[in-house]
Order: C-alpha cells, then sequence, then structure tokens
C-alpha cells in the first residue's frame, strides 16, 4: 500500500517512437480526416466524425459513434507550436464534468519522432491560469506568428 | 463517471501531486497518527501541514477522530483506487491511438513512395 501510494502517479504519460517526422505527425492530429481515422478505438466504435479549429483558443469535437450511440469528445487548443508541442483541453464521458489537460510533444529521434502524450487531472490552480491570462497572452503570441499552421 | 466524482479525482490528484502530501499518505499507511505527531515529522510549521492535512481530508484520502484533546488521522486509500482506474483507462486508450496514429501516418507515407 506504502508504496501503491508514492507510485501514483498524477499523469498518464504514454510514449511511442514512429518512423515518421514531427511534422507528418504533428499534422495528423489536427487534420479532421486523418482524426477520423486514427481516433477510432476498435471496440464497438464503427464511425469516428471529427470537427476542428486549429487555433489557440479553438474548439475540436470528436464524436465516436457506436452502437450505444455517440460518444463525444470535446476540448480546446492550448498551445499549437507546430511541429513540437501540442495542448489541448478534454473532456469526454469518462472525465465527468471536469477537463483535462493532454500535452502531446514530438521529440526528433534520428530519422524517427517520439510522440509522448501526458494526459492530466487538471489542477484547480492550473485552471483558473488556464481560463484566464494565460491563454489570453498565448492567443496574442500566437496572432504574431506567422499563420503558417493555420 | 459522474460529477462527483470526476470533482473528486480532481482532488485526488491534487493530493497527490505534493511531495509534502504524499509524505503524509505514506506516514498513514503504517499506522494512525496524531496531527501532532505528524507536524513533528516534518520541517514546516504546524499551520502549514494543517493546510496540507485539509486538503488530503477533502480529498478523501483522510479522515479524522476527534478522542478528547487529539485528532487522530487514518488513511482511507479508495479514492486512490478510482485514481488508478482513471490513470490505466487513459493509458490503454493513448497506447491504442498512438498505434493506430502509426499505422495511419506510416501507411500514409508508404503510399506517396
Amino acid at each position: 500500500m506504502n508504496a501503491a501510494i508514492i507510485n501514483t502517479p498524477a499523469a498518464v504519460v504514454v510514449r511511442r517512437t514512429i518512423a515518421a517526422s514531427a511534422e507528418d505527425l504533428f499534422d495528423a492530429w489536427l487534420d479532421p480526416e486523418a482524426l477520423a481515422i486514427w481516433m477510432r478505438p476498435g471496440s464497438g466504435i464503427h464511425n469516428t466524425q471529427a470537427k476542428v479549429e486549429p487555433r489557440v483558443g479553438g474548439r475540436f469535437e470528436i464524436n465516436m459513434h457506436a452502437d450505444s450511440g455517440v460518444i463525444p469528445h470535446s476540448g480546446v487548443y492550448r498551445v499549437i507550436d507546430r511541429p513540437r508541442r501540442l495542448v489541448f483541453t478534454w473532456l469526454s464521458p469518462h472525465t465527468g464534468e471536469g477537463e483535462t489537460l493532454v500535452t502531446v510533444d514530438f521529440l526528433p529521434r534520428d530519422q524517427r519522432t517520439e510522440v509522448v502524450v501526458t494526459h492530466e487531472q487538471l489542477p484547480e490552480a492550473k485552471r483558473e491560469a488556464h481560463n484566464g491570462g494565460w491563454t489570453r497572452a498565448l492567443e496574442k503570441l500566437d496572432a504574431f506568428r506567422a499563420p503558417s499552421h493555420e | 463517471m459522474g460529477e462527483y466524482q470526476s470533482k473528486q479525482l480532481d482532488g485526488v490528484f491534487n493530493a497527490l501531486c505534493d511531495p509534502t502530501r504524499r509524505a503524509i499518505l505514506a506516514r498513514l499507511t503504517d499506522t494512525d497518527a496524531r496531527v501532532t505527531d505528524i507536524a513533528a515529522d516534518f520541517p514546516i510549521s504546524l499551520n502549514s501541514i494543517s493546510k496540507h492535512i485539509r486538503m488530503l481530508e477533502r480529498a478523501g484520502l483522510v479522515t479524522r477522530s476527534v478522542h478528547g484533546r487529539d485528532h487522530l488521522l487514518s488513511l482511507n486509500a479508495g479514492p486512490l483506487a478510482d485514481a488508478s482506474e482513471w490513470l490505466e483507462h487513459y493509458r490503454r486508450f493513448w497506447e491504442d491511438r498512438l498505434a493506430a496514429l502509426e499505422k495511419l501516418v506510416t501507411s500514409r507515407k508508404r503510399k506517396r513512395k
């Protein structure tokens, strides 16, 4: 029990090294057609539809159609830094009413790319920071950048 | 998962993200302890320790019983199981999704060649 407490992490971290460029992998996260293909969990989901507003503050919706009905997933993009980092909130029936936060890092590994997904509950302090000034600051920063990835 | 459960989970993760609170929980796995005993174990003020303990109580990880002047703290590990279940669900979800992403992106690449 002691060890279980010490080892219970505060976030899920999943890594996979893929033989593709960071750009190709990054773009697959913001492309509705690609999302419709790879965001389709095998068990009982026969179709996925994705809608994406690929800008900071923009929303996405990923609806997974199952026999039992539609399983909605949605969120708001917080950071879009192609091809290095993508951060978005994540709301699904499994997260209840609470928003969670997903950070995706794309790390070059020779000819390949390591994709690191960190999924965490959004602690209250962080949530306020996200919903407040920090988001607005990022939006402004994004407006300054060349709109190459939008 | 309902709203109540999700909010509780939120509190559990909040509680776990601090090393002092983790240490307090670890201390309580061996045996129940008085607030004053725990305060004596940590080089921070009683006031700070009390704040950490209140947070653990709100997360449902610690329960307090009052015996005269002593406040006895016990570990309640139930919410930790919920947290583990959440972590396990999303670990599997993202592992499967990244496998599907690899399949899509590498097959596209082959088609382009």
